[in-house]
């Protein structure tokens, strides 16, 4: 075999060689049955590869993306308004933690120096954890919204992430309800929502970055 | 499907209609997703071709009509796979530098012979060769256009498609 002819061969079937190789190269394929044969065979996987027959996937796939289709028209944040919610957001997530935490005593916490609003008096558990739903609620949708800017992978994750977060808050909720004045479940659950307040701002922000 | 058909589903689609687009999808998943199937692996499948109707959505109103919108989807899912190539990062073995890629990617030459079919040959090659492969003779790009996609030099596609076809010779009749 000649390797310095057969490594032509593709580009011999595929007419990109200069006119002097083209000839040297069928000078030497009269005379060499191999690269002959060769070539016969790189015709026909070229032959081979254009009949290839498409194939629908196994599973059908529009559900799926319908429904991650959502509102592309009808419902559509800024980029500002999308990163402003994420941040206002983990702000309040980290306002609750604090009211939760503080013992109804009204005591200032320099860390929350620069968020006065959070500051205010009337923050109790049963408070901040109906805001806390509210905002978590707020995101929610606003990622609903947003999801189909994530690629599928993502979306899995987040979703797959989300649902472990859910368990983890039920079971802190149910624990709650037979021990209300825990302050080790309320901090518990405050931490889980904020993991959860972040996930969202994360995806939503990654959302955005895809957009 | 007519093609008036199709086109009037496109412009449907473009102003929100789903269920014109879920006619899209109904016409055109196969071919898209047979083309990523053969330049990914195919456990990725399905999800790249998600994105690439959810893509398409989201891009149908830049769409002016200039080519087909078979062409227009094909060349959306081109730069899907590439772009998640890109964000995988890691790649298989990308090139071939000799002619038996598929024997050192299991070791076992005989079993390998027996037991593949072409389509099966074909995703066994390497990342880099197989795309190259996929993109010229399956969907026929030029090596120009395929070099700038992969971000190779043209020889560097001319040498692949060489080494995957020759590669593939033996696993023609399956």
């Amino acid at each position: 075999m000649n390797h310095q002819w057969t490594d032509r061969l593709s580009e011999y079937l595929d007419g990109e060689l200069m006119s002097a190789e083209r000839d040297a190269l069928e000078t030497h394929l009269a005379g060499c049955a191999h690269c002959r044969d060769t070539l016969a065979e790189l015709r026909a996987v070229v032959a081979r590869a254009q009949s290839l027959e498409n194939r629908a996937p196994a599973a059908d796939l529009w559900p799926e993306i319908h429904a991650r289709l959502t509102v592309r028209r009808r419902f559509s944040l800024t980029v500002s308004q999308l990163l402003a919610a994420s941040i206002a957001l983990v702000v309040l997530s980290g306002g609750g933690v604090w009211l939760a935490l503080r013992d109804g005593s009204g005591t200032s916490d320099p860390t929350m120096a620069a968020f006065p609003q959070l500051v205010a008096p009337a923050g109790t558990p049963v408070a901040w954890r109906a805001r806390t739903d509210m905002a978590v609620a707020q995101l929610e949708e606003t990622l609903a919204q947003n999801e189909s800017r994530l690629d599928t992978a993502t979306v899995r994750v987040v979703r797959q992430n989300l649902g472990i977060i859910d368990r983890a808050i039920e079971k802190a909720q149910r624990a709650l309800q037979a021990d209300p004045g825990s302050a080790y479940l309320n901090l518990h659950l405050a931490q889980t929502m904020r993991r959860k307040i972040e996930l969202l701002r994360r995806a939503n922000a990654l959302a955005v970055a895809e957009s | 499907m007519p093609r008036q058909v199709l086109e009037a589903d496109v412009a449907l689609a473009a102003s929100g209609d789903a269920d014109a687009f879920e006619r899209l999808y109904r016409a055109h998943s196969a071919r898209v997703h047979s083309l990523v199937r053969r330049m990914l692996d195919g456990d990725e499948a399905d999800d790249v071709t998600q994105d690439v109707f959810i893509r398409a959505w989201q891009k149908l109103g830049t769409f002016r009509g200039e080519s087909a919108f078979g062409t227009w989807l094909h060349r959306l899912t081109v730069n899907v796979v590439l772009a998640r190539r890109k964000s995988v990062g890691v790649e298989r073995g990308r090139f071939i530098t000799d002619d038996q890629p598929l024997e050192r990617a299991t070791g076992r030459r005989e079993t390998v012979e027996l037991s593949m079919d072409f389509e099966e040959a074909l995703a066994r090659l390497p990342d880099g060769a197989r795309q190259v492969f996929v993109l010229h003779d399956v969907e026929g790009y030029r090596h120009e256009e395929i070099a700038r996609m992969l971000g190779v030099v043209p020889g560097t596609s001319k040498s692949q498609l060489h080494h995957a076809r020759m590669a593939l010779r033996r696993y023609l009749d399956r």
